[in-house]
């Protein structure tokens, strides 16, 4: 039946033609959107991956609840009903036994790298400007091998902040709000500590605001000194041989440890759940352009059978039988489905190549090279495919299925014979 | 070989109106018969009763020693397709394809095109379409296009060519042609012909006419 189904599309060429072009933006629309979107999510999990550690362990946070204190005040006593219960948050500035999780770390063939840290929240001044920004304090080396710091360097070294000597490197944005410059130095107030001058030495750009306006990176030793707190830890940053092993690796840790230990989907679950969310548009809004290309497909081969009951009836005469009719119709919608689905691929992996080289800043700020980063993943393709064939073969099936079911001698009866 | 039909009746719609009242026909093979009567009198019925494209309400058919009540819907498809040949008054050819490839349709089920296409060009030709076989429907006049259909019914070789009213709708220098090609083919090949005609003069090429009233067989 393929002879004459192609017959039948090519003998309408503009019906053929635009009920194609419904499916080849639809296919095109979902390759490009999911393109864009994937990438777009590629590059914030590679940011997050990259930039931070795979698991962070960190110091204990315990909120203080109703019946905390209950144990420490009455003992074993049963029912405590307090006036004004007790309310706040128990914190632990350090990392109890750290070398502990040193010894473990070392010991474990899944960690890749660790960086033990110590991290404040500090005052910046310079001049008149003051800015609160994170301070975090590393060894450099260790820091470079748990991130791609050293990628994103705009400026200087990473590894210029050296083990002790008050040097810096600060995020792009944080330069920028400081009115400072590389090489100046800047007043950083951390806690109970001093005033204690640090000199800038490098400037990072992530691409991520939220980390290149409010973060800067000191030596740790320079750090637990301003914080008068030699020798604490407050975060081990690791780095995992395989990333998807972070969350049960975490969990399992976590459940044997009284630290607090976050896998880098945990600490980043907001992020992660408007992914979610843009999965559900993405598709929504396709399956909306393919419902519409798939009521073309049925509007035509619906109108296509009633205006063809006359040569369904002279088919039927000859012998051809329901399931060659079925067939007929159906091959029609195959066959735009499958040219439809192909070149609206082929379509939206050009558009996306084009917009792979649209550059978005001069700077790094989405992706490597300043432009956009599109994911090319085989999946988009192969669910965009299969999206534009199962619509065209539902949109085609129930026509087809009508057409069989006419009886020969119905049509010529009705023909006026 | 023959068809035999014995008591058909058929009735349509609800309530039910008979259109035709147990019905006795015997087609012997060869013959060239013409069923006739009136608008109405269940002549194009009785044609499509024996021609298996409608099936009896009640009454009994058998054609070739087969009784077509026992046969699957694929046995009858294909007995269809092999064994018999259909001339409407309305020729329904497929407007996207030309006069050689209508006239092929029913080889085209069979998978055996190629192997017809010698058979139906012959057709064409003798039936004085030899130079238009490329054209399609609409390039053709309604005499020339009732051609390709008996063309078409005969590609196979049938051993019963059944035609409703082929002339219906056709002057009468190419309703002659029609009648002139259907008697031939009846006479050169032994095909079994049955057509459907109310024009006594078309009538009268048949060998034996069954003449129909109100359902029943008036004379035969």
């Amino acid at each position: 039946m393929l002879f004459l189904a192609l017959r039948y599309l090519l003998s309408r060429r503009r019906q053929t033609f635009l009920t194609m072009l419904g499916i080849l933006l639809g296919t095109a629309g979902y390759v490009v959107i999911s393109g864009i979107m994937l990438g777009f999510r590629l590059f914030i999990i590679d940011q997050l991956i990259n930039n931070d550690a795979h698991i962070r362990i960190s110091s204990r946070e315990e909120p203080i609840t109703e019946h905390s204190l209950d144990q420490d005040f009455f003992g074993d006593a049963r029912h405590v009903f307090w006036i004004s219960p007790p309310s706040g948050r128990r914190d632990n500035p350090q990392i109890e036994y750290a070398q502990g999780w040193f010894d473990r770390l070392d010991g474990d063939p899944r960690v890749l790298a660790y960086s033990p840290q110590f991290n404040v929240q500090a005052l910046f001044r310079r001049a008149k400007i003051s800015q609160t920004a994170r301070l975090i304090g590393c060894d450099p080396a260790k820091q470079e091998r748990i991130t791609d710091i050293q990628r994103y360097m705009l400026n200087g070294k990473f590894s210029d902040i050296g083990q002790s000597g008050n040097r810096i490197v600060v995020g792009d944005g944080l330069l920028q709000n400081l009115g400072a410059r590389v090489s100046e130095n800047v007043l950083i107030s951390v806690g109970k500590g001093n005033v204690v001058p640090f000199k800038i030495v490098g400037v990072f750009h992530i691409g991520m605001k939220t980390i290149d306006e409010t973060t800067a990176f000191g030596s740790l030793n320079d750090v637990q000194k301003a914080n008068l707190t030699p020798s604490q830890i407050s975060d081990i940053a690791v780095r995992l041989a395989d990333v998807g092993e972070a969350l049960p690796l975490a969990q399992s840790w976590a459940s044997t440890s009284r630290d607090k230990v976050q896998s880098w989907d945990q600490a980043n679950s907001g992020m992660l759940s408007v992914f979610k969310t843009q999965d559900i548009v993405r598709n929504s809004m396709t399956l909306t352009i393919l419902v519409v290309a798939g009521f073309g497909i049925y509007n035509i081969l619906n109108m296509m059978v009633n205006q063809k009951k006359r040569e369904i009836a002279i088919l039927r005469s000859i012998g051809y039988e329901a399931r060659d009719i079925i067939l007929l119709f159906l091959v029609q919608g195959l066959i735009l489905g499958a040219t439809g689905g192909l070149t609206g691929m082929a379509l939206g992996f050009a558009i996306c190549k084009y917009l792979g080289t649209i550059t978005v800043d001069p700077g790094r700020l989405i992706g490597g090279g300043g432009s956009m980063m599109i994911s090319y993943l085989p999946s988009i393709y192969a669910n965009g495919f299969l999206l534009a064939f199962g619509s065209a073969v539902l949109a085609s099936l129930f026509p087809a299925r009508s057409a069989a079911k006419l009886l020969p001698i119905e049509i010529i009866r009705s023909e006026g014979t | 070989m023959s068809i035999i039909a014995q008591k058909l009746v058929k009735t349509f719609g609800e309530p039910p109106t008979t259109a035709l009242h147990g019905v006795d026909v015997n087609l012997q093979d060869g013959e060239f018969v013409a069923i006739t009567g009136r608008s109405g009198s269940g002549k194009s019925t009785l044609l499509y009763l024996l021609s298996t494209l409608d099936v009896p309400t009640s009454g009994e058919l058998e054609i070739s020693g087969q009784n077509i009540s026992d046969m699957t819907s694929e046995e009858v498809h294909r007995f269809r397709n092999l064994m018999m040949g259909f001339v409407f008054q309305f020729h329904y050819l497929l407007p996207e394809l030309t006069a050689l490839e209508n006239t092929l349709m029913p080889a085209l089920k069979t998978g055996r095109r190629e192997e017809r296409r010698p058979f139906a060009v012959s057709l064409l030709e003798r039936f004085g379409l030899g130079d238009k076989t490329h054209r399609r429907p609409g390039q053709l006049s309604g005499g020339e296009q009732q051609r390709v259909s008996i063309a078409r019914a005969l590609v196979m070789e049938p051993r019963y060519l059944f035609a409703d009213e082929p002339t219906g709708n056709l002057d009468t220098a190419s309703g002659d042609i029609v009648m002139r090609i259907l008697g031939g083919i009846n006479r050169e090949k032994k095909t079994t012909v049955v057509i459907v005609t109310h024009d006594p003069d078309y009538a009268a090429f048949a060998q034996r006419q069954i003449h129909l009233v109100d359902g029943t067989i008036a004379s035969q």
